[in-house]
C-alpha cells in the first residue's frame, strides 16, 4: 500500500519536473494549480487587420472623371430643387426647430 | 455598396482595429488576479473610457453588395440572395448546385 503511494508520488514528481523543464526550454507559461490568469487573453492573436478589410475598395472612387461627374450631377440636382423652391431650409427654420421655437 | 449602414460599419471596423491593442492590454490587466485591486480598478476605468465603437462586438458582417446584415456568408461576404444570384450566373468559381 505505502509502496504504491510512494511510487505514485515519485511519478507525480517526475511528471512535474518534466513539465517545468519543457516550459523553461520553450518559454511556455505554466499554471499547474489552474488559477485564473491573464495569459488566456494575451495568447490570442490579433484580428484587427482582417476585420478592417471586410469591404473591398470601390474602384469608382479612384477615377477622378467619374467622381467629378457624380459631384456635378449632385450639384445640378440641388440647383434644380432650389429653383423650384424645394431646397433645404435655412438653419433654425426646419419643422422640428419651428415646433421647438413656437 | 455605399449604404449608410455600410459606411457606419466601416467606421466601427477602423476604430476597432485602431484601439485593439490598447483594449486587450487593459482587459488583461483587469483580469490578472495577482495585481493589487486599485491597479485593476484603474485599468477597468480606462477600458470603460475607450470609445464604444472600438469594440469588436459592435462590428457586423454586412453583405458587400446590398448591405444586408443577416444571412451573410463569411466565405463570400455576400448575403444569401446575392449569393444565389451570382452562383446561378456562374460568377463564383467552383460553386455549383449540389446534388448527390
Amino acid at each position: 500500500m505505502s509502496s504504491s503511494s510512494l511510487r505514485s508520488l515519485l511519478a507525480q514528481a517526475a511528471v512535474r519536473g518534466v513539465a517545468e523543464a519543457r516550459a523553461h526550454v520553450f518559454g511556455h507559461v505554466l499554471n499547474p494549480t489552474g488559477q485564473r490568469s491573464a495569459h488566456k487573453i494575451l495568447r490570442k492573436k490579433f484580428i484587427g487587420e482582417k476585420v478592417a478589410s471586410w469591404y473591398p475598395d470601390d474602384i469608382q472612387k479612384e477615377d477622378p472623371m467619374v467622381v467629378q461627374r457624380k459631384e456635378q450631377e449632385r450639384l445640378s440636382k440641388l440647383e434644380m430643387l432650389k429653383r423650384r423652391g424645394k431646397g433645404p431650409p435655412k438653419k433654425g427654420q426646419g419643422k422640428k426647430a419651428q415646433k421647438r421655437n413656437k | 455598396m455605399s449604404d449608410k449602414r455600410n459606411i457606419q460599419d466601416q467606421k466601427r471596423r477602423l476604430l476597432a482595429e485602431k484601439f485593439e491593442l490598447r483594449r486587450k492590454l487593459y482587459k488583461a490587466f483587469t483580469k490578472d488576479t495577482d495585481l493589487p485591486n486599485d491597479v485593476r480598478e484603474k485599468h477597468r476605468c480606462k477600458l470603460a473610457a475607450l470609445p464604444r465603437n472600438s469594440s469588436f462586438t459592435r462590428v457586423m458582417n454586412r453583405c458587400v453588395f446590398t448591405g444586408r446584415a443577416h444571412a451573410v456568408y463569411k466565405m463570400f461576404r455576400v448575403s444569401r440572395i446575392v449569393f444565389r444570384d451570382l452562383a446561378s450566373r456562374g460568377l463564383l468559381q467552383g460553386v455549383k448546385k449540389a446534388s448527390w
